[in-house]
């Protein structure tokens, strides 16, 4: 592996983990449609049931 | 005219004071003698433009008006698609970016009676916030040159600052619109995720993607985003959402408005001018009415790392096949910025997406019972040299491009109203900026804050010395 290949592996790495640490305790329900639902104001205040 | 305010060249137009063609045709003489130094646009359609302005002159001649942007020039980002012209994207390739559809927010505009003037200089595939590019030349900040215009809409925000379009179009991924208003001392508005159509728009991002005005004043960007707002059955993102009247709303009094000055990371690390210029801005909005207060904002970093993945994955996704098939003809940050996505795994990507929604409602949940709009920095520092922010290796400038973003991105992330403002100048006359950030489809009252603020300062009349304006009138 080249130098900026073992670089961008790294930052990708890097990025992986932090996504890993933040999602630990993610509800099962959580979707990404919950974006939208949360910016238009349709959502049910809490969090999604799991 | 090129140094007017759109709202009052359109009153002149309306009152036959200037023709659409005498406006278009100083905007074009403003260009052909500024833009050799300042390089705001790739693209000049001065024919098409001139045809155009002979067009609405006569329909004026006939009685009918098209409204308040009736032969009024602006030009666009050359990462929207406009009829007959290329869209490079700020790449080597002059037609890197085409569609079989106008971009939807130009031609609405269009239909509103503005001329095109042509197409506007950007960070390559409006990948960086700095506006240096290899391909068509660094724009240059009107204030100061040799400093950067910022990035990525770095020509949509250098030609309104030095009076080479009324208004422009630009897009905001990461900070795109503001932190080049925030350099050139215009005001940026990014509306909220879903507002504005993107149809016919270059992706870089879909999920991130947002885009808005860069104007002199924020009743003109309140003006124009009435007209490119709205549901567009040609992208699938759009709000349906009605869109009110926001230039009617703008003189609504401030009493009672509670508006948050961050407590944590929207102020770490920033410059002194940068800070006193945005904290002397919170006490003109208390002095106009409102409630200021400080706030402690949820830490916006795991969403600076949801939007780096997510932005990544998407970008990587899109520009494939030229990073793949001709890597060299790519700026090496820029290609750099979107190989990592190549590394990042649908799971990832799947995952931050879904941190995403979270974070978006524990935000909106948190801040927005206390308060009903954010007030912090828009860049950390005034704009940098040019020479200084291309130093160094690949890392560093990726690095460094990073931070200079910091305060912009979270609000990509959060899909939120985010408007740049002039707040004032550094000791050597390089602007500063504040950003007000609302909630979600609340433009109105983003507006009315920043309109306030320029009805209570006069930032906003300033010239850059390299265009001295012969008169600005209100």
């Amino acid at each position: 592996m080249s130098a900026p290949e073992r670089r961008l592996s790294a930052d990708a790495a890097g990025l992986a983990a932090a996504i890993e640490r933040a999602a630990a305790d993610l509800a099962l329900a959580e979707e990404p449609a919950g974006f939208v639902v949360a910016l238009e104001g349709e959502a049910d205040a809490g969090e999604p049931r799991d | 005219v090129t140094d007017w305010t759109l709202e009052a060249l359109s009153r002149a137009i309306a009152a036959r004071e200037v023709s659409p063609v005498e406006a278009t045709e100083t905007c074009l003489a403003r260009i052909a003698s500024l833009d050799a130094r300042l390089h705001a646009y790739i693209t000049v359609d001065a024919d098409g433009a001139l045809a155009a302005a002979r067009v609405l002159e006569a329909e004026l001649a006939e009685g009918r008006s098209r409204g308040p942007l009736h032969g009024v020039p602006v030009a666009y980002k050359d990462l929207c698609q406009v009829a007959g012209l290329p869209t490079s994207c700020g790449t080597k390739t002059p037609d890197y970016f085409t569609s079989p559809h106008e971009c939807t927010a130009v031609t609405r505009l269009r239909a509103a009676g503005a001329v095109t003037l042509g197409k506007l200089n950007m960070t390559e595939l409006a990948l960086g916030p700095f506006g240096d590019n290899a391909h068509h030349g660094d724009v240059q900040n009107p204030w100061k040159l040799g400093h950067s215009a910022g990035g990525s809409s770095s020509g949509s925000a250098a030609a309104v600052a030095a009076g080479l379009a009324v208004a422009t179009l630009g897009s905001d991924t990461g900070g795109s619109i503001r932190v080049p208003a925030a350099c050139c001392g215009v005001v940026g508005f990014k509306p909220t995720y879903g507002r504005v159509s993107r149809a016919g728009v270059m992706p870089l991002s879909w999920s991130m993607d947002h885009l808005g005005p860069l104007t002199r004043t924020v009743a003109d960007a309140a003006l124009l985003l009435g007209i490119v707002a709205g549901h567009d059955p040609r992208d699938a993102t759009s709000s349906r959402r009605g869109v009110p009247y926001y230039e009617r709303m703008l003189a609504s009094p401030l009493a009672g408005l509670r508006v948050g000055l961050a407590d944590n990371y929207y102020f770490e690390g920033v410059d002194d001018e940068m800070e006193a210029g945005v904290r002397a801005a919170a006490r003109v909005l208390e002095e106009l009415g409102t409630t200021v207060l400080p706030i402690r904002v949820p830490d916006p970093q795991p969403l600076v790392d949801v939007c780096n993945v997510i932005s990544r994955s998407e970008s990587a996704a899109v520009h494939v096949r030229l990073v793949r098939e001709r890597p060299h003809e790519i700026q090496p940050t820029v290609r750099a910025r979107i190989e990592v996505g190549f590394h990042i795994s649908a799971h990832d990507y799947l995952q931050a997406l879904r941190l995403r929604a979270r974070l978006t409602r524990a935000f909106i949940a948190e801040v927005f019972a206390e308060v009903d709009a954010l007030v912090a920095p828009v860049i950390p520092e005034p704009a940098p040299a040019l020479e200084t922010v291309k130093a160094g290796t690949v890392d560093e400038i990726v690095n460094r491009m990073g931070r200079f973003s910091r305060f912009t991105r979270p609000f990509n992330g959060l899909g939120l109203p985010a408007l740049a403002v002039p707040c004032g100048f550094a000791s050597d006359r390089r602007p500063l900026a504040l950003q007000i950030v609302g909630r979600a489809f609340d433009e109105a009252t983003v507006l009315r804050l920043g309109h306030a603020y320029q009805q209570a300062t006069t930032w906003h009349r300033e010239h850059p010395a390299v265009v001295q304006p012969t008169r600005t009138p209100d």
